[in-house]
């Protein structure tokens, strides 16, 4: 192919020896290299744009004519197998079959062309040729972009519809993970079982089971089992505007002040000590409890309405992280406890559907089990830490199974004990990838 | 505040450290998707005391390090190897030392290189060079998880995560390796609160290996 002086140079630097090679030794038949088109005079790139949009057009008739013929096909079996005219159908048969070999055979032609100007597969592109620029580009999600370079010229990445429609489906996606983290995500890979069939199974095992828990009928009720069964737990509850001030006041990890933060976290912990008596009267007024386990995690639970049992969203955070922006609905500045709250929020739609009675006692405890987030290797592959695909942060094990968290079944003879040490069936770590739904 | 590891590069016998060798361990964070982010430095010098009357040497401690870190730019630390005390001081302390007078600095080591992000993990790389000559000392590797930071409860993820680097670090076949050795850290009367304490005995732990490692390079020839 012959360099037409006018190409900007800068991509043609180390190629022109390429391109000289390829003067030198003119190759007329189709070959197998496909910087080289088969007997093409050179041509300008718009005629080229034309030709190969022409060609794609050319292709997609062809494979309308092919799915055509292969529904013919079926038609003719279909009819062989009723009729007697053993003859009439054989004839069809051998007819359809010659023209759909034609077809497929045009449609090889036409792709070999494609891929030799550079259509299909951006061999051109990665040589730096500055005709990759010009030739139509086929995306990778299908999409034919023709003038491949007045994207790079306008300087706006995602200047074609196609990918401005894909940013927004990108954000509303988000944004529906967000609220709406029960609704079934149709891009991931997911088993074709509804979530209501799912959550069908375990409810006849379950309601024998409440029975045994006895009522929850205050806020109180439900704080006051979840410390005796979990040992390390610190449990508090605050009116919302408390809680404002306190995850305010909390030191954050970024904090130069570290040696003072100690001393108002003291005096912080002097009023609290004052407000004692307080606390059994605020849980009647309660909408935020907050879980933490010391050096791990702290969680954040929000009820609405206020001193209800009903959670409504949760949210975890760092031990070290202060500020305003920590709130049920708030997201930690860190990879890991992001993953965790957005697995939580699903977690959370899924107790609420097992019974809106014991939701949040159900909640509390499986929001407990992540105590062990740090040290727990993930049940599938047995390691500690893993690489997320999609943010390719290492992370340990952030899912915790919660379609089969269930109190443990005790035999008759165990049910005599009085202090039982594990209520609940200690759920399964798992990395992201490791998570499948069914878990 | 992040825990903090601190490794340093213990080359193989008979081979020592070369620029090469840190370019490699540079295209190593890369290759696990760590995001470069910046530049980073950090000073420990050692101290000797300047007795005027020699008579009476086994008073004062031999050698007094000195820190400066990164993160903590107004601050500057000092270790006593020997007694096991670390304590921080404002960093203007420097400037009262030099006015004293009586602990005079012999060498001073400079680590410094880039840092890069890796989801929750920070890392830095970075050279060690000495004041008295241009030389590539040693490398030293710094891997930091920042969610948490008690001591105990990052053990295992920063110990999974090193383990995750020397892999990498292990395919490029160079002669030598990582070596994080734990200094007893209680014994400085450090808890499990990561603190910049930590952070500097490490260094001091770090700065004796390479001294040490650099002896025995020096008998070997």
């Amino acid at each position: 192919m012959d360099v037409k002086p006018n190409f900007p140079m800068q991509f043609q630097q180390q190629q022109l020896p390429q391109l000289q090679q390829q003067q030198q030794q003119p190759e007329p038949q189709a070959a197998s290299t496909p910087s080289t088109s088969a007997g093409q005079p050179a041509e300008a790139p718009p005629k080229q744009v034309a030709l190969a949009m022409d060609r794609l057009a050319q292709a997609a008739r062809l494979i309308a004519d092919v799915r055509i013929g292969g529904d013919r096909l079926l038609e003719a079996l279909f009819f062989a197998a009723q009729s007697q005219q053993s003859n009439k159908t054989l004839q069809f048969l051998l007819k359809e079959d010659a023209s759909m070999r034609q077809h497929l055979q045009d449609l090889r032609t036409v792709g070999r062309q494609l891929e030799e100007t550079g259509v299909l597969n951006d061999s051109m592109k990665s040589r730096g040729n500055s005709w990759g620029l010009h030739i139509p580009l086929v995306c990778p999600d299908g999409a034919v972009v023709a003038y491949a370079w007045k994207r790079q010229l306008a300087g706006q990445a995602g200047a074609s519809a196609v990918d401005r429609t894909r940013l927004a489906l990108k954000a509303f996606a988000d944004q529906k993970r967000r609220f709406f983290p029960h609704l079934e995500d149709e891009s991931e890979d997911q088993s074709t079982e509804p979530d209501s069939k799912k959550l069908c199974r375990p409810q006849a095992p379950l309601t024998s089971q409440l029975d045994e828990l006895g009522d929850f009928k205050s806020l109180a009720d439900v704080l006051a089992r979840l410390e005796k069964e979990v040992p390390d737990v610190k449990v508090l509850t605050y009116q919302r505007r408390d809680w404002l001030k306190r995850a305010s006041s909390l030191p954050s990890s970024g904090n130069e002040n570290s040696i003072e933060s100690p001393k108002e976290q003291s005096f912080h912990s002097l009023n609290k000590m004052r407000a004692g008596p307080q606390s059994a009267v605020a849980s009647e007024r309660a909408s935020v409890i907050e879980i933490s386990f010391p050096c791990t995690f702290r969680a954040v639970v929000s009820l609405h309405p206020a001193a209800s049992i009903d959670p409504d969203a949760v949210a975890f955070f760092s031990p070290d992280e202060g500020g305003s922006y920590m709130h049920a609905r708030g997201s930690s500045i860190y990879h890991v406890f992001r993953q965790i709250t957005e697995h939580a929020g699903i977690g959370l739609q899924h107790f609420l559907g097992v019974g809106s009675e014991i939701a949040l006692y159900f909640l509390l405890n499986w929001i407990c089990s992540y105590q062990t987030l740090f040290t727990k290797v993930c049940s599938k592959c047995g390691k500690l830490l893993a690489a997320d695909r999609k943010s390719s942060a290492i992370l340990p094990p952030v899912r915790r199974s919660f379609r089969q968290f269930y109190p443990v079944r005790e035999s008759p003879a165990e049910a005599t004990s009085s202090t039982k040490d594990q209520v609940f069936e200690i759920p399964g770590a798992y990395h992201i990838g490791c998570y499948t739904d069914e878990l | 505040m992040p825990t903090k590891w601190v490794l340093h590069w213990h080359p193989n016998p008979g081979s020592t450290v070369n620029s090469q060798i840190l370019n490699e361990v540079s295209q190593c964070a890369e290759a696990i998707n760590g995001v470069k982010d910046g530049r980073w430095k950090a000073t420990l010098t050692l101290l000797k005391p300047n007795l005027r009357d020699q008579s009476q040497p086994g008073e004062y401690p031999r050698e007094l390090l000195g820190i400066s870190l990164p993160e903590q730019p107004n601050k500057y630390y000092f270790i006593l190897r020997g007694p096991r005390i670390v304590t921080e001081a404002d960093s203007s302390i420097q400037v009262i030392m030099e006015k004293l007078q009586s602990y005079k600095s012999r060498i001073a080591l400079y680590f410094e290189g880039y840092q890069y992000q890796l989801g929750d993990f920070q890392l830095r790389v970075g050279k060690v060079v000495s004041s008295h000559s241009e030389n590539l000392r040693g490398i030293v590797l710094e891997v930091e998880y920042l969610p948490i930071s008690s001591m105990e409860k990052a053990s295992q993820v920063l110990g999974e995560f090193v383990d995750i680097w020397q892999e990498a670090v292990l395919k490029r076949s160079l002669p030598g390796s990582f070596m994080h050795n734990e200094p007893n850290l209680s014994e400085y009367g450090l808890g499990d609160n990561y603190t910049p304490q930590h952070t500097a005995v490490q260094y001091a732990y770090v700065m004796a290996q390479l001294f040490a490692s650099q002896s025995t390079q020096a008998v070997r020839n």
